[in-house]
Parts: structure tokens; sequence; C-alpha cells
């Protein structure tokens, strides 16, 4: 293997990040190797979200490294325009709230970052957005507004688009919280299928199913640490802290 | 018949103040909007400052200063031109906060996604959150741009020949009491029917497409 191929996806180092007094994430560090697909779960006002948008600096980190696809920036310090753009070109991030524009129809959805952020002519993004949403089978959904589409659908959109600019890394915040359980899983099936695919992603979720059958390995966070960190097996099956075992016996029983 | 006449002379006056008036403040009102919206503190109270002074002074009071300060010691201004600065200056006053209040209406996911994409400031701006905001605006400025059509009359106070002053000239020349007032009355009544019609249409039209 070539050095490329092992340098990892994603590194977080010691990353400390407060609103005001409030502590949300406390010198958290994780590694996220090239296609591997790496689960966080716990407790809401854990700090989850505000870690995952701390890779691509929707939140800036007080303090620590953030190195993605070995570019590294101390967001502390400051982030020169030209990382910030490297950086937000090779992740790709998927929200709870879809977030699709809705002025817009889904074609243009998908091929507007294209042409603003990559250059592309219409021509060449409305290829490769036919293309990406065919793969999330909504290619009949092309010329529809998002507000015609189900929850399901606009996900599986805002999937599309975010794909659509090639991105090495994924994050997913909570992508289906916001949906009835038929539609989130459509939505997850796009996502195995992604990861199936070798698709590096750090998706933040509640469905433990989802965490068993497709992470590679589960992070346990409680109170803007990590509190556990394992194989699918290791952290469900038996979690070594009291805290952690509390939280899945809550989830899982659900 | 000849009352009817005079009124209308003064139709495409009315019409080209208010256009150029609500023209000019549209584009004032966006370095204003921005003011008020900028990360810059001091550049926010600025903002802030300028759209309260420009709404704290009464029209008529901007217009004199414009016409009989401005126009007569340091440029030349028509009558016209000093009446469509000062409604424009107003406007701005009021279409900044009409701007700011489409601008917070949308989600602030929006620029999330949109910076997630890696797209700039700008074109989020420009393709994004304005065309948003636009639409939510749209309904207030329609009812700004009526009733600067009826507030468009103070300009007869500095000589502009626009519908009321016509009226006025008419209602002295000819005697004819208060029929032209009454016909001046009418006439703005089918200028502003038809804009406020064409908003209700185009709104109705921007909501069934985007509706959420
Ligand atoms: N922009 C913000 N300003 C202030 N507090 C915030 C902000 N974002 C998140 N928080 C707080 O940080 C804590 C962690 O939030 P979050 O990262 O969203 O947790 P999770 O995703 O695990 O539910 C919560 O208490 C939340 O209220
Ligand atoms: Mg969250």
């Amino acid at each position: 293997m070539s050095a490329v191929a092992q340098e990892p996806a994603v590194v977080l180092d010691r990353i400390h990040k407060q609103f005001g007094d409030l502590v949300v994430v406390r010198d958290v560090s994780l590694t996220v190797a090239r296609g591997e697909v790496v689960a966080i779960i716990g407790p809401s006002g854990s700090g989850k979200s505000t870690l995952l948008r701390c890779i691509n600096l929707l939140e800036r980190a007080d303090s620590g490294r953030v190195e993605v696809v070995g570019r590294a920036v101390e967001p502390g310090a400051g982030v020169a325009g030209r990382d910030l753009a490297a950086l937000r070109r090779s992740v790709g991030m998927v929200f709870q709230s879809f977030n699709l524009f809705p002025h817009m129809t889904v074609l243009r959805n998908v091929s507007l970052p294209q042409e603003r952020v990559l250059g592309r002519s219409r021509a060449e993004a409305d290829a490769r957005s036919r293309q990406l949403l065919e793969r999330v089978g909504l290619a009949a959904k092309a010329d529809t507004y998002p507000s015609r589409c189900s929850g399901g659908q606009q996900q599986r959109v805002a999937i599309a688009r975010a794909l659509a600019l090639d991105p090495e890394v994924m994050l997913f915040d909570e992508p289906t919280s916001a949906l009835d359980p038929e539609l989130g899983l459509e939505v997850l099936a796009v996502m195995r299928e992604l990861a199936a695919d070798g698709m590096t992603m750090v998706v933040v979720t509640h469905e433990i199913h989802f965490a068993a059958d497709v992470a590679d390995r589960v992070v346990v966070m409680a109170d803007g640490a990590v509190l556990e960190e394992g194989t699918p097996e290791q952290v469900l099956r038996s979690p070594s802290t009291e805290r952690a075992r509390r939280f899945l016996s809550a989830v899982v029983d659900r | 018949m000849e009352v009817l006449e005079a009124v209308l002379l003064g139709v495409p006056v009315t019409l080209l103040v208010t256009v150029a008036a609500l023209a000019l403040g549209a584009v004032l009102a966006v370095p204003l909007a921005a003011a008020r919206r900028s990360r810059v503190v001091p550049l926010r109270w600025l903002g802030r400052v300028v759209i309260d002074v420009v709404r704290g002074i009464p029209p008529v009071v901007w217009l004199f200063l414009i016409f009989f300060g401005l126009g007569r010691d340091l440029i030349r201004l028509e009558p016209i031109e000093a009446g469509i600065i000062g409604l424009g200056v107003i406007s701005a006053g009021y279409l900044a906060e009409i701007y700011r209040g489409g601008l917070s209406a949308v989600h602030a996911g929006q620029w999330e996604a949109a910076s997630a994409l890696g797209m700039g400031g700008t074109d989020t701006l420009v393709r994004v959150v304005a065309p948003q905001a636009f639409r939510v605006s749209l309904p207030a400025v329609t009812t700004y741009a009526i009733s600067l059509l009826k507030d468009s009359t103070i300009v007869s106070a500095i000589g502009v020949s626009e519908i009321l002053f016509r009226a006025t000239q008419s209602a002295r020349s000819t005697g004819a009491g208060l029929t032209p007032f009454f016909v001046a009355a009418a006439v703005y009544i089918l200028l502003s029917a038809p804009l406020a019609w064409l908003s209700r249409g185009l709104d109705a039209r921007l909501r069934a497409r985007v509706a959420r």
C-alpha cells in the first residue's frame, strides 16, 4: 500500500469547543481511516453535532487540530481561505433538516453547487446530477421542487447534492431523525450502498441497527467526551462503562 | 372633461416619481440592509442611525431640505429631481428594514448547507438567500409601493406637476370645486389596484412553488 492510501481520511486531535462558558466538546481525538464508517451515538446534548461540525469547520474548534485527507488546520489559530475551500471540497455533509434550496428544482439543487464550486458547465453538472439522482432512485423527480417531495426523498436529494462534488468524506448529522420510520429506511438504504461502495462516512445517529450493521466502529459520546469506542459488537453488546450501558439499554429497549 | 384631461396629465409624472423613487430606494436599501446585518458592530449601529434618521424626518421636510437647500446652493435640481431623490432616500430607509426582515426569515440552515457545499458568501447570498428573501419581502414591498404611489402627492409641495398638483390647479382655474379631487381619487385607485392584484398573483405563484 502506498503512503497516501494509509493516510487517514480524518484526524481530530484534542478538539476543544465551548460556547461561552459551556464546554461542549472537551479534548476529543478521533481518527477515521479511508473507507471506514464511524457511527457516533450518545444522549442528546452530548456534543455529537458540534464535534461533527468541527470536522468541516461549520464550528471552529477553540483549540486542537483538524486534518482531512492530509491537509491540517488549527481552527483556533485562524483558517486560511484556501484551506477552508479545500476542506469543504473534500467533505460533504447531510443535515437532519435536509436544507435543500426550496426555490430551485431538485435538479438545480444538485447542479448549482457543482457549477459554482467546481466550475462545471451547466450541461456537465446536469449530466452528473441525473446520474446521482438515478443512483438515489429519484431520476423522475429531477424537475420537481423540494416541497413536492417527501422528507425521505428530500434527504436523498441532499445526499446526491453532496456526492455531486465528489467528496472524500461524508458527514451525516442524524439524517433520519426528522423522518417517519419507513421514509428513514429509504435513506438508510442509500447510506448502506454508499458505505458498501467504500465511502468514508461519519454518521451521528440514533439508529442502533444501522450502527450495528453498517459501521466499522461505534463511538459513544457523553458530556462532550468520548465515553467508549470500538467495533459495534464490543460497544453495543458489552459496553465497559456504566454510563454507556444505561444509554444503550435506553435506546435498544425503545 | 376638461377636468379629467387636466388630472390625467399628471399621471405620467406621478408614475415617474413613484417608479424612479422606488428604484432608487431599492438600490440604496441594499447597503443599508447589509450594514444592519453586518458583523461589525459600529457598521450595524451606523446603519440603524441612518435608517432611523431617514424615516424620522417628515417627507415634506426632506423635500424642502433637498430642493431649497441642496437644490439652490450646491447643484441645480429640477423639482421633479428633488422629489425623486427625496422620496428615494426615504424609501431606502423603509425598504432596508423590509429586506432585513426578509433576510432574517431565511432559515440559517440555508447558509450552513451552502457553506458546507463550499459555496462562498456572496454566491450564497445571491443564488440562495436573496431569492428566498425576495419572495418573503414581496408583499411588504408592494404594500410600500402602493403607499408611495399615494404619498408621492407631497412632491406637489415643491411644484412637481403630478396628479394632485394638476387637480389643485384645475380646481382653482375652473372653479369646479371638489370635482378634480374626486377624479384624482379615482385615478389613484385605478393606478394602485393593478399593483395589488399583480402582487397577490405573483406572491401566490412564488408561494405555490416553494411552500414548505
Ligand atoms: N451555537 C451554539 N451556541 C450555544 N450553544 C450551543 C450551540 N450549539 C450547540 N450548543 C449547545 O452545545 C451542547 C451540545 O450540542 P450538540 O453538539 O448539538 O449535541 P448533540 O448533537 O449531541 O445533541 C448543547 O447543550 C447545545 O445546547
Ligand atoms: Mg445533534
